[in-house]
């Protein structure tokens, strides 16, 4: 049993197995290489990526579907192959694979997605990746739905 | 912009420790080898904004503004 006590979340307990392994850590964060995903019904859609090294550090995420449904993953052969999927083993399949929408604070109380990143999780190894795209297709400042035909 | 025209197996220099070998071209692609010290972080483009991104994603966030982007997203 882990436990770790989060700024954004207070005290969590959770099974070992339920830790996700980030073997290269995040863009900017490749000091954390463990997390939790926590998901409570309140904030669904949103989920948070607790780091369970540093207490601090917890990311709100969303599945990209949420932000766009017609949202469409493309990763790099070195990603897919570190995320041991498609790769020789052909161990998970798509189903097997959650994809999430980092959101960030913008100007006025705003969030916005990065799609041009998402956060790619195998369920069934429990391996994850930031895969960051190389086309130009999705931005790293998505607008969420429904911000944009907000009048203020 | 400072716009450099460089031909296949040309280089340019960035300061006196950063070496940029065009390696290959082709029509949409081109193929670049750099040298630099340890000390300088070579990155695409798309992580260092990730980068920039994740750490504003880790800051500082109110239960107001959680209950806000709740709205827009249900």
């Amino acid at each position: 049993m882990a436990r770790i006590l989060s700024k954004r979340l207070g005290a969590i307990e959770l099974d070992e197995a339920a830790v996700l392994h980030f073997p290269a850590g995040l863009p900017g964060f490749e000091h954390c290489a463990r997390f939790a995903l926590i998901e409570r019904p309140q904030a669904a859609p949103i989920v948070f990526l607790q780091s369970l090294d540093f207490p601090e550090v917890c990311f709100l995420a969303a599945p990209v579907t949420a932000v766009d449904p017609a949202y469409q993953l493309e990763m790099t052969a070195e990603d897919s192959k570190s995320l041991g999927i498609g790769g020789i083993d052909g161990k998970s399949s798509a189903e097997d694979v959650l994809c999430l929408a980092i959101l960030s604070p913008a100007e006025s109380g705003r969030f916005t997605a990065n799609l041009l990143a998402p956060v790619v999780i195998d369920r069934k190894s429990q391996r994850a990746i930031q895969a960051v795209r190389v086309d130009s297709r999705y931005s790293h400042r998505h607008t969420l739905p429904g911000e944009a035909i907000e009048c203020s | 912009m400072l716009v450099i025209r460089r031909r296949c197996g040309e280089s340019l220099m960035i300061g006196d420790a950063v070496q940029i070998d065009i390696l290959e071209c082709g029509s949409s692609h081109v193929k670049l080898g750099i040298r630099a010290p340890k000390e300088v972080i070579v990155l695409r483009k798309e992580i260092h904004l990730t980068g920039q991104q994740n750490h504003l994603a880790a800051g500082e966030i109110s239960p107001d503004e959680i209950a806000r982007l709740l709205k827009t997203l249900r």
